[in-house]
């Protein structure tokens, strides 16, 4: 149901603007809107600056907050007692964060480099002795990849052709499976080993840089040290981070707060009309909650104050905001409906038929007793995973009632992963998917008549209520043509008596003129897709039945493979594919039931959300 | 001989839409998943598309059944 709107302006002192913002914030019912009769005189350009001074100070807590790992919910807001100090303790605590931020950033990547060395140290420690028994010469660290054990001999072949027998080379295997390699050459003929190494593409490791020292080897020991200094480092700068957060941390979350709520009414304020002397503040509200607006009002706000409702007529239906509300059974079906955008205030909001035709389409569709408990079970954890007033709730809930519709289609049609439930005894209440394909595609077809024709009732409505009476005419021409259609057939196929057959023609043949001069030569096109939509509804009876068969033939795999077990094995598995199929499947074709035949006769989507002025806190409580 | 026609007649009736719903989910699905990377608010719209062109399946296959019941071909 779409809750009924009024639509209220509060006008008084300028010099009280204030104090009504505040009021209507803490309030949290109003949605404010712009006036549209008046000549604005909101001051744009103030606000925005406003505005544009809030976001960046925000800007600078929320840089704070996320940094330091702040996770307390939003506190009550504490307005600061200096803008400019509680700019500047932000941007302080910013800069704090930032720089331990980036500290711990560097530590660490520093970290694991140095990680990432130390399996070359120790190959290259036993080599030390090598280096250092040729002190003239220079050294060059090579690592050659995994299994290249050929490609050590042709290095030291144009080693040895490049510079002749000047050089040693040693290589170590790494626990990596690479070959860490030294070469030892002299200095006049280091230029061209260099050379050559750069030519064949051989990486040479470097030393790590900012230890003094190039050479590997060398580095060793510095490199050892400053590995072991790390984590201390690292505990360190954490625990700056920690207290940083614990000294600033409650002030960081009040102004946050405070800052939020001032972004919220700095909005509405561009919204109101504020002159030198008087304000005019227009909104809507939930009809139910007028008294409480006026009455409030006149305590916390004084008589200065004038609160009015402004008439029906003094504003255009269309532009109310949308705000739905359902009995709790059927709230989580919003879900649904939200999935499109929100149905024009005024229209009708689908969720009351959504929650009873959804479960009941998928049901159909499913329909076994034990995929439904299976899909139960996920619903059960799915509401244990969640939070209330999540899409997660919601989508559970929707789960647990698609579960209800399986298992009482189940038993109805006697089904309990396929065919199982005959062997244990199941008798189907109603009929046997398996044997009645044609009533079953009888069934389903006359749901979509039900569906369809409730979905042409609803347009019917839906057009009277906006004085659309030609329309709504056009539109109960339409339903009767489908009803007397069905009757019409119904009676050729001798499901009802013979003799209305004629009659009925005869009625179809005087109402379509009608149709056409009320809707003109599109209602015929319009009508003619109304009984494609309704065969549409066919695909409860295929879906249907190829769930039930694939269940049949995972029953017969169990006899079908030689050895029982796996053959038991083997159906599960297809049992499993099959619940996995017979949950997707159905929910999209049930979703497209709704929104393409059924929705597509009488919602009008387009609809604002209502979003009254409130605070932070209630914001982040309501997920908005 | 009539209940092989039968049977060739039920296979065509399912399968000719089955390839011509899979052709047309092969251009939906892709132009689907583009849209989607630009505008993920369009999920369900896109769903709707995708599922639109199954109808044809849909009714073949009832076409299908038909057939092998009116022929006594099935059950």
């Amino acid at each position: 149901m779409i809750v009924h709107m009024v639509r209220v302006r509060l006008a008084g002192p300028s010099a009280r603007l204030d104090d009504v913002l505040a009021f209507v914030q803490r309030l949290g019912v109003l949605h404010v809107v712009r006036p549209e009769v008046l000549e604005s005189l909101t001051g744009a350009a103030q606000h925005a600056r406003a505005a544009r001074h809030c976001r960046r100070l925000l800007d600078d807590v929320e840089f704070a907050y996320t940094t330091l790992g702040l996770t307390r919910p939003p506190s009550a807001p504490v307005a600061p007692a200096s803008l400019p100090r509680a700019a500047r303790f932000a941007r302080r605590v910013r800069r704090q964060a930032a720089k331990l931020a980036k500290q711990k950033i560097s530590l660490e990547d520093e970290r694991v480099m140095l990680l990432r060395y130390r399996e070359f140290f120790s190959a290259f420690e036993s080599l030390i002795g090598h280096e250092l028994a040729w002190p003239d010469g220079q050294a060059f660290y090579v690592v050659l990849r995994a299994g290249a054990v050929s490609a050590v001999q042709e290095l030291r072949k144009s080693l040895v052709k490049a510079v002749g027998e000047e050089i040693e080379l040693l290589d170590r295997p790494l626990p990596s499976g690479e070959i860490a390699v030294l070469i030892l050459v002299s200095n006049t003929s280091a230029p061209k080993v260099a050379k050559l190494l750069s030519e064949s593409r051989v990486q040479e490791l470097p030393a790590p840089a900012g230890l003094g020292e190039k050479n590997l080897l060398r580095a060793m020991p510095a490199l050892r040290a400053r590995l072991a200094e790390l984590p201390r480092a690292l505990e360190t700068t954490a625990a700056e981070r920690r207290r940083l957060a614990e000294v600033s941390g409650q002030e960081l979350t009040a102004l946050r707060t405070w800052l939020h709520d001032q972004l919220l009414v700095i909005d509405a304020r561009a919204k109101v009309h504020a002159g030198k002397h008087l304000f005019v503040l227009e909104g809507w509200l939930p009809e139910v909650q007028r008294e409480q607006l006026t009455t409030l009002s006149g305590k916390e706000l004084g008589p200065e104050i004038v609160v009015e409702v402004l008439a029906t007529e003094q504003w255009q239906g269309d532009n109310a905001p949308v705000a739905l509300s359902n009995p709790p059974l059927f709230r989580p079906f919003e879900v649904v409906t939200r999935m499109l955008p929100l149905p024009r205030y005024g229209s009708i909001d689908p969720t009351p038929f959504v929650a009873i035709f959804f479960p009941a389409f998928f049901g159909l569709m499913l329909g076994d007793v034990g995929y439904g408990l299976m899909l139960a079970i996920i619903a059960v954890v799915l509401r244990f995973k969640s939070k209330p007033g999540t899409t997660l709730r919601a989508v559970s809930a929707v789960g647990g009632a698609c579960a209800a519709g399986s298992v009482l289609f189940g038993v109805l049609f006697g089904e309990l992963f396929g065919n199982l439930g005959h062997v244990v005894g199941m008798k189907p209440l109603w009929f046997n998917r398996e044997e009645a394909i044609v009533p079953f595609l009888a069934l389903s077809v006359a749901l979509g008549v039900v569906h369809i024709t409730l979905g042409l009732v609803l347009a019917v409505i839906t057009s009277w209520r906006r004085g659309k009476t030609r329309e709504a005419l056009g539109r109960s021409v339409a339903v009767l043509m489908v009803l007397f259609t069905v009757v019409a057939l119904l009676a050729a196929f001798e499901q009802l008596p013979r003799a209305l057959f004629t009659p009925f023609v005869v009625a179809l043949l005087v109402a379509f003129p009608v149709l056409i001069a009320l809707e003109g030569i599109v209602a015929l096109i319009e009508l003619l897709s109304t009984f494609g939509h309704i065969l549409s509804y066919a695909r409860i009876m295929a879906l249907g039945t190829a769930s039930l068969m694939l269940a049949v033939v995972a029953n017969k795999m169990v006899g079908a493979m030689g050895s029982v077990v796996v053959g038991v094995v083997f159906a599960l598995l297809f049992h499993l594919v099959n619940f996995a199929i017979g949950v997707f499947s159905p929910t999209i074709h049930a979703l497209r039931l709704h929104y393409v035949e059924f929705f597509g006769k009488f919602f009008s989507p387009g609809g604002v959300e209502y979003r009254p002025l409130s605070t932070w806190r209630d914001h982040q409580k309501h997920g908005t | 001989m009539e209940l092989a026609l039968l049977s060739v007649g039920a296979a065509l009736a399912v399968g000719l839409p089955a390839l011509a719903t899979a052709w047309a989910q092969g251009r939906i699905g892709p132009a689907a998943a583009a849209s989607l990377a630009e505008k993920p608010e369009l999920a369900t719209t896109t769903i709707i598309l995708i599922a639109i062109p199954e109808t044809m399946v849909i009714l073949g296959f009832v076409v299908a059944v038909m057939i092998l019941l009116r022929g006594g071909g099935a059950g």
